[in-house]
């Protein structure tokens, strides 16, 4: 991380294939595309949801592969927030089915949803702010010692469980563990948040405006680890509004305007103004 | 607290002066330190005032009779206010529990031992109440157990018929709540001594205890997590009560009466308790040792202007100079100290300053909106 950072352009994980000089980098040239019969970990088939009179999702469905990236696009008001309560379990879609790995299913909580292992980083609800780094990780799901209604938190056990989340997805903690959540920076929550979401085994990180509020190079650190996440074989769908960090890391790209979608492409299928034009065009 | 300037040093080894100036930092930092100096100004003022009274063994005991039974209460307030809650019903509670636990042995000819487990359940109870209904209507839990507060005082004025009722008590139930020690001391302190060990154990050491500070500080962040953050908040008020009750059973072992008005203001005087010794109003931060020492600073000033000779409404006034006081110290200076760099090679991670920060930042967006 320690090449000079062009202001527009997140930084790249340096891959044999992705050494490219193009205008944006993307984390890889190619694409392949995905293979036949491959089962997505999650699919939204024609799912629709009104709030009383008004629309806000119509016919609007997508799917989320394994080790690949889908970034949802849109403006605000264009459905993002809607349809990524419906993937976690906030509330239920009008119309039309979820599929989880092949299978039909109804999320009837965020419980729920997580227990499946679907994962979701909200942008400002990654951390408690007087709560260590330790404490942080492993909140909800503590390691405990003792036995019987004697309990107590094991923080030994707690500390090496909060050091090896951030390890396996490459974050360099170099502060101490015991830093509370205030000191931590906001593209650091993110990371901590991705990175606690996949030790507790999540197969589909969705992540919401995860690099909305940061500064480039945190961005950059953060779309670092959402790559190496999609590497370990998560199904990430990564909700934005910035076209160029959606273009920098996901394979595939869907565009949701006005809670239908507008176009799906592959990364390499379409650019920066062929995006720009299609919102403007629908938005 | 004494080996943390050690733990602190750098490669160079600062001087003496920084080590203790640091610790000095750090102290003023910790949510019991606004406590602590309060004790310690007041002992030496109530001292000067009446320095043949105010010195002595009888002096402390019924300092520490107040503590013991205003603090107890006010550990379960500070727990739930820690958990981002309120409850002003406690003392109501308090009134209501100690009348059950007077009537069973009054009238049911009950033995206090099981009178006095009935009494804290029937706490619980109310305070399981006040819980559901914060849960489950979302409501404010300060109008919550404002209602309630109401409710049992009307209930139990009307129960009592205004009067006071007084009950035999079987010695050793008195001598086991309330009893005089072998140092003359009663036995409300132990018991106000190991509940503040447990609630401590409890808070910083449970994973309930993470839960209570997660669902203070970010509620919403602690439900995504998994985190049952209704049970949390029920549970909170559940002990609430419960405490209010055997605060309330141990007043009736030194009085062996109850009457109408029992623990009437005594919610309010648990807030102050409280914030004096620490723990922030707007919740996920806090100390029960803080709170231990806040009581015994209520108690010092009840007993102390009335060996002075004060006035007898001088002791809310004073009262009120102290909670102010107090939180100008933990949240402004606090934030202030916080904010000011450690000395000369010390970590600057610190609980206490984040703690003073964050309160900082919620009180300057309360003033922004």
């Amino acid at each position: 991380m320690s090449e000079p950072l062009n202001p527009d352009q997140p930084p790249t994980r340096a891959r044999p294939s992705g050494a490219g000089s193009g205008e944006l980098e993307a984390s890889r040239r190619t694409i392949e595309p995905i293979p036949p019969g491959a089962v997505p970990v999650m699919e939204a088939d024609h799912i629709s949801k009104g709030f009383g009179a008004t629309t806000a999702l119509v016919d609007v469905s997508l799917k989320a592969y394994s080790g690949r990236i889908l970034a949802l696009l849109g403006d605000n008001g264009a459905g993002k927030s809607t349809l990524i309560k419906i993937l976690s379990g906030v509330f239920p879609p009008d119309g039309g089915t979820l599929r989880f790995n092949g299978q039909d299913v109804v999320l009837r909580n965020p419980a729920e949803a997580r227990e499946r292992g679907i994962a979701t980083v909200f942008q400002d609800l990654a951390v408690c702010e007087l709560l260590s780094v330790t404490r942080n990780i492993v909140l909800g799901r503590e390691p405990q010692k003792g036995f019987g209604p004697f309990k107590f938190l094991d923080l030994k056990k707690a500390d090496a469980m909060a050091r090896s989340a951030l390890h396996q997805l490459g974050v360099r903690w170099e502060r101490g563990l015991d830093e509370k959540g205030i000191n931590i920076s906001g593209g650091e929550r993110q990371s901590l948040a991705i990175a606690r979401a996949m030790f507790f085994g999540s197969s589909l990180l969705i992540l919401d405006e995860p690099t909305s509020a940061l500064a480039v190079r945190q961005a950059g650190k953060v779309l670092d680890h959402i790559l190496t996440a999609r590497d370990q074989g998560q199904a990430v769908i990564l909700i934005t509004h910035n076209f160029r960090h959606a273009l920098s890391v996901a394979d595939d790209i869907t565009v949701l305007a006005q809670g239908r979608v507008a176009g799906h492409f592959r990364r390499d299928e379409t650019d920066l103004d062929a995006l720009t034009d299609l919102v403007a065009r629908v938005g | 607290m004494t080996n943390e300037p050690a733990s602190g040093v750098a490669r160079t080894v600062p001087s003496r002066r920084i080590v203790y100036g640091e610790a000095l930092r750090r102290f003023m930092l910790r949510p019991e330190s606004t406590a602590i100096a309060a004790v310690l100004i007041l002992f030496v003022v109530f001292t000067i005032l009446s320095p043949a009274l105010f010195p002595t063994k009888l002096t402390y005991i019924s300092i520490m009779a107040i503590a013991s039974e205003l603090g107890i209460l006010s550990i379960g307030v500070t727990l739930l206010m820690i958990g981002g809650h309120f409850d002003l019903s406690v003392g109501a509670v308090l009134g209501l529990t100690s009348y059950v636990c007077v009537v069973l042995m009054r009238d049911f000819g009950l033995s206090p031992v099981i009178a006095a487990p009935v009494a804290v359940a029937v706490g619980a109870l109310l305070g399981g109440l006040n819980g559901y209904v914060v849960v489950r209507f979302r409501i404010h839990s300060f109008v919550v157990t404002l209602g309630t507060m109401l409710i049992w005082r009307g209930v139990l004025i009307a129960l009592t018929g205004g009067f006071p009722m007084t009950v035999d008590i079987p010695v050793v139930f008195k001598n086991v709540m309330s009893g005089p020690l072998i140092f003359g001391f009663r036995m409300s302190m132990v018991w106000f001594f190991a509940i503040t060990l447990l609630a401590t154990i409890l808070l910083t050491r449970s994973r309930l205890g993470n839960w209570i500070q997660a669902r203070g500080q970010n509620e919403n962040a602690a439900r995504n997590l998994g985190v049952p953050v209704d049970r949390v908040t029920i549970i909170l008020f559940v002990l609430t009560s419960a405490l209010a009750a055997v605060a309330g059973i141990i007043q009736v072992a030194r009085f062996s009466s109850v009457d109408a008005l029992r623990g009437e203001g005594m919610e309010l005087q648990a807030v102050a308790v409280t914030v004096i010794g620490g723990t922030l109003l707007s919740g996920g931060y806090g100390s029960v040792v803080g709170t231990m020492l806040g009581a015994i600073t209520f108690g010092m000033i009840q007993v102390g202007l009335v060996l002075a000779g004060a006035p007898g409404h001088f002791f809310r006034t004073l009262t009120g100079v102290i909670v102010v006081g107090a939180v100008i110290l933990n949240t402004d200076v606090a934030r202030r100290m916080a904010r000011s760099k450690p000395l000369g090679g010390f970590k600057r991670s610190s609980a206490a300053a984040d703690a003073a920060i964050q309160a900082g930042a919620a009180a300057e967006k309360g003033e922004a909106g």
